[in-house]
């Protein structure tokens, strides 16, 4: 008996774990964190008053279906090894229901490849303003359609299965190139869109799923790493990690702040610029409690219950001191199978001032806390930017430097000299110093306040003389200049976030469910 | 079919595995340790006030080491597995509150802990001679700011555990469709007559009349809104409305969370028969709002605030904001000729402005011995207002009048939007008490002199209902009968008709 190559004797199964393995680092390296962040941004409970909202909805039962899956993503690498299984079966499963012969079996990638590339072209909408087990249980669905399918077929057709020696025939090279060209095909164009469309959406999940583990150093990390793309949910995760780590006055302006758009749409299809996506975030970390309170239950009402919402108002429900409601919202969030960290750590403060008040975090965003009341209309939005800029009365010091970032990064220099006043007589951080010398010329006294910038307005003037010309083309050398001018302030004065640089153009729709309840 | 024969069997399954799972005892312990305290249990039912038509009080009781449970009820012996929960038997229910009408029934809980059985401090259910109407009305949405996504009205029968929908809006998101359901409101305590808003999409108020339903649209170019607040004339076909330019603000360092103020309101008469509307009331010094009639129906209840800016322009939310504290409502009345249909002059009812404080929806008892209304420290959207509590006046004799707040029915936080049973003897209202976000029904006896009992949460088969629900009761309606109109039918009133315009008279 001739002995046949191995490559010949075991190509469709090594087709197969080519196409496992692609799909399980696909699954969970490439697309992991943001999967993990649909996650967060879902829920799923056996109880039924829990999930009415999205039993509700049409095909709410296959969104649930998706959202089981996602519940593998609280370990990337698990729910990427289910989806990877899912579109091994999806793979095998199409070419038997299409009866394909053995050299065409690579077709069974096609469906495989459009819902990853489906996939990918949604980017953030995978589940900002969109239903987070959409994508996973249209897969799903698909699977379990060709394996009725297939069981259809395997029961009642039986007779006319492929001869077995069709099915052991060697490959031909062009069937193995056509098999390798799918693969390369399937994979290769939904990374390539990641990278080309959404670009931002993978550091940004990255990001978020360090803040989950507050690991804010990394959160920095991450966002200078892509220090070159420009989109407002980096630039506003990047400032909640500086903001952490105390660094907001130094670092702030180390990444570019031009803001291309994101290539999302809302809850009507319509273009969105995001800022949805992160208000929660920014205005919890500003200390905006009430504010945070507002947007999560709103996030809850238009999307119903999600993680993220309900860790959200867990913690602002104990920073109020409201035990009860804190109660609730832990009862809620025990019935989830994979949060009882989450529940364990938050449970404990439960009728503890002091519990509440010794948590770092908490302590953190407390020195921000307003110190008077005032709506948040009579702030220009988003509320955590307009209300800092405004902030007259603050508690802290750390206050005060986040009215000044504020200020700096609106480009508002009366507001932010106005505010100045306390820091005469010491060494302002970074950004501030570059601030006030940037102002330096047209109001000498700043320098006579602190004279301790001398140096700082020295390369100020520097700064000013190398630019020349090109400060009346700004728009046309911001990206340019921003290698070797990065984390300077003045640049960003001059260069950052012009108007003519945004290349959005796309606005936040009106939503259609606004009223007074 | 198949699918109800799916989910029967598979409830089966479940209530098997269940059994199987968790042992509830079925009998109460012979030996016990008597204990001071008194049981952990959810809701608190201790000592409250119950109708004898009222679904079974299912409760939850917690302790930290006990594995299982009995709660005594008289004669009746409801077991609780590990997780504290009774699921009372409805006939034995039926059957204890039927003895035990008018009296008082004893209740003694008791837990299996590892050292044996302990029995907690007795406590007492009262049950009243009087039944509450057999249907309550509300509307479940998430508890307040600005947005809105699926919300509706339902009715639940509250001799038993079923909820009905009235109406719900569109489940799916949809810009063509989305649309926000409120102010329900029916004619005397029946629900022949009754009408909701529809708002954005499909926008209009639904007026039913007992199968049959139309919409109506009330625009007028003297009317500042469509009508808002209703209430109907307790026999002829009108409805008082408020129509209320409204805005919102959200505080950002305050007790309170939202401010709903009104930049003017105005009272209108709509006639149904004749689908034509008027104002009552119209001046740019006051804001009128919250109009009840008198069960006679010849007084109509109402709020009236002064405007504190008289030069303020209309739509200048943010401008009345700034004054958001300094807006007090008294309570009003003004007489009305049901021949005539005439209104006379208005008189001071509730003076809660001299006294630094604000009113808020009256409501007469059928009886018309008292108006019961909800008194807070500003504003009228008290269901935001930590401060508001219930207040009664008796309006019987002239010179005999006084307001009282129904101490034993309030909490420290808000308690608002009360309704009446049809026969005087109950109230149900909503309250933030549980856990100051999520408005729950609360109901409570008001006794012949006027005094309101400790109110009960309104029961649930699973008592845990009320914690995992996220969204607030607003609106609670008491009503004799059930709803009769289709769901289907109103559908298509809501989706498929347009709304009739009301002409304005004069």
């Amino acid at each position: 008996m001739i002995q046949k190559p191995f490559i010949n004797s075991h190509y469709r199964s090594l087709a197969y774990a080519l196409l496992f393995a692609m799909a399980w680092l696909w699954a969970s390296w490439w697309m992991g964190d943001l999967f993990r962040i649909a996650y967060e941004n879902s829920f799923l409970t056996a109880d039924s008053t829990l999930m009415h909202f999205l039993w509700q909805q049409s095909f709410g039962s296959l969104w649930i279906a998706g959202r089981a899956l996602l519940l593998l993503y609280r370990w990337p690498i698990l729910g990427g090894l289910a989806v990877a299984c899912l579109l091994t079966a999806a793979t095998w499963l199409v070419g038997y229901c299409l009866r394909l012969r053995p050299g065409w079996r690579w077709l069974g990638l096609l469906p495989v490849g459009a819902w990853m590339l489906w996939t990918a072209w949604t980017g953030l909408n995978l589940y900002y303003m969109s239903e987070p087990g959409r994508t996973l249980g249209v897969l799903v669905l698909g699977v379990l359609v060709c394996a009725v399918d297939a069981f259809v077929i395997w029961t009642f057709k039986s007779r006319h299965r492929q001869h077995p020696q069709q099915e052991a025939a060697p490959p031909q090279p062009a069937t193995i190139a056509c098999t390798l060209c799918a693969l390369a095909l399937c994979f290769g164009l939904p990374m390539l869109t990641t990278k080309l469309r959404h670009p931002y959406a993978r550091p940004l999940a990255r990001m978020q799923v360090q803040m989950l583990s507050e690991d804010w150093e990394g959160m920095s990390c991450t966002a200078r790493d892509n220090a070159t793309l420009s989109y407002r949910p980096l630039a506003a995760y990047y400032a909640i990690a500086l903001i952490h780590t105390g660094r907001l006055a130094d670092d702030m302006f180390d990444i570019r702040l031009d803001f291309d758009s994101l290539h999302v749409v809302n809850y009507s299809g319509f273009p969105d610029i995001g800022s949805g996506y992160y208000t929660i975030d920014c205005n919890y970390a500003a200390g905006l409690f009430r504010a945070t309170e507002h947007k999560a239950i709103e996030r809850m009402t238009m999307e119903g219950p999600s993680l993220f919402s309900l860790k959200h108002l867990t913690r602002l429900a104990l920073l109020d001191y409201n035990w009860d409601l804190a109660r609730k919202y832990l009862t809620i969030l025990k019935l989830h199978p994979f949060e009882s960290a989450f529940v364990e750590r938050y449970s404990a403060m439960l009728g503890s001032r002091e519990s509440v008040d010794a948590d770092p975090e908490f302590a953190l965003l407390r020195q921000t806390e307003p110190v008077q009341d005032n709506f948040e209309s009579f702030f220009e939005p988003p509320v955590f930017l307009g209300y800092n800029c405004a902030l007259i009365a603050r508690r802290t010091p750390t206050a005060l430097t986040h009215s000044l970032m504020a200020n700096l990064y609106s480009k508002r220099m009366p507001a932010f000299l106005e505010r100045c006043q306390p820091l005469v007589g010491s060494t302002p951080p970074r950004s501030i110093a570059e601030g006030l010398v940037t102002q330096a010329n047209k109001n000498p006294v700043i320098l006579q306040a602190f004279p301790q910038l001398q140096m700082t307005a020295q390369v100020y003037r520097n700064f000013l003389q190398t630019m020349g010309p090109r400060l009346k083309e700004r728009p046309k050398y911001a990206r340019e200049l921003f290698d070797s001018n990065r984390g300077y302030y003045p640049y960003y004065y001059f260069f950052g976030n012009l108007k003519a640089t945004r290349q959005s153009g796309a606005k936040e729709h009106a939503s259609s469910n606004v009223g007074v309840n | 079919m198949r699918k109800a024969i799916f989910i029967r069997m598979a409830l089966i399954v479940a209530t098997m595995a269940m059994a199987c799972c968790s042992r509830k005892p079925s009998s109460v312990p012979t030996t016990f340790t008597e204990l001071a305290d008194s049981a952990a249990i959810f809701p608190d039912y201790s000592d409250v006030t119950i109708p004898p038509n009222i679904a079974p009080l299912n409760v939850k009781v917690s302790d930290a080491s006990a594995t299982e449970y009995v709660v005594e009820m008289g004669d009746l012996i409801a077991g609780a597995a590990k997780d504290g929960k009774t699921d009372i038997d409805t006939t034995a229910w039926r059957q204890l509150l039927g003895q035990n009408r008018g009296k008082d029934i004893a209740v003694r809980v008791y837990a299996h802990r590892p050292g044996g059985w302990v029995r907690f401090v007795p406590f007492t259910i009262h049950v009243a001679a009087e039944d509450i109407d057999g249907y309550l009305s509300y509307r479940l949405i998430e508890p307040g700011y600005e947005l809105y996504r699926q919300l509706g009205l339902y009715q639940r029968n509250l001799t038993n555990f079923n909820e009905a929908v009235i109406y719900e809006n569109n489940r799916d998101f949809s810009d063509d469709d989305n649309h926000c359901v409120n102010c329900h409101n029916f004619q005397n305590y029946d629900t022949e007559h009754m009408l909701f808003h529809v708002r954005a999409a499909h926008g209009g108020t639904v007026v039913v009349d007992g199968n049959e339903a139309h919409k109506i649209a009330i625009k007028h170019d003297s009317i500042l809104a469509a009508g808002v607040y209703p209430s109907w004339h307790p026999t002829l076909p009108l409805v008082a409305f408020s129509t209320n330019n409204t805005g919102q603000v959200f505080h950002m360092y305050h007790k309170e969370k939202i401010e709903v103020l009104d930049v003017a309101s105005d009272l209108l008469l709509y006639d149904v028969e004749n689908n034509s509307v008027r104002h009552i009331l119209r001046s740019d010094k006051y804001l009128e709002t919250f109009p009840c009639w008198a069960p006679d129906g010849r007084r109509l209840f109402y709020c009236r605030a002064v405007r504190p800016v008289d030069d303020l322009p209309e739509n200048m939310p943010m401008q009345m904001a700034i004054h958001y504290d300094s807006l007090l409502y008294d309570i009003y009345s003004i007489p009305f000729d049901p021949d005539t249909r005439s209104f006379g002059e208005p008189r001071l009812e509730v003076d809660a402005s001299s006294q630094g404080r604000s009113t808020s929806v009256p409501r007469v008892s059928p009886d018309g011995r008292y108006l019961l209304y909800t008194l807070g420290n500003y504003g009228q959207f008290h269901i935001w207002h930590n401060s508001a509590d219930l207040w009664a006046k008796k309006i019987g004799d002239e010179g005999t009048e006084e307001c009282f707040p129904l101490a034993a029915a309030n909490s420290d936080k808000a308690e608002s939007y009360h309704s009446w049973s049809s026969n005087g003897r109950w109230i149900a209202f909503v309250s933030r008490r549980l856990d100051a976000a999520y408005s729950r029904v609360f109901i409570a006896y008001f006794d012949r002199d006027g005094r309101a009992h400790k109110p009960f949460l309104l029961p649930q088969r699973d008592p845990d209902h009320n914690t995992l629900l996220l969204k607030s009761y607003n609106v609670p309606e008491l009503t004799k009968s059930a709803v009769r109109i289709s769901v289907e039918r109103l559908n298509h009133v809501v989706y498929h008709t347009e709304a009739e315009r009301a002409s304005y008279t004069e």
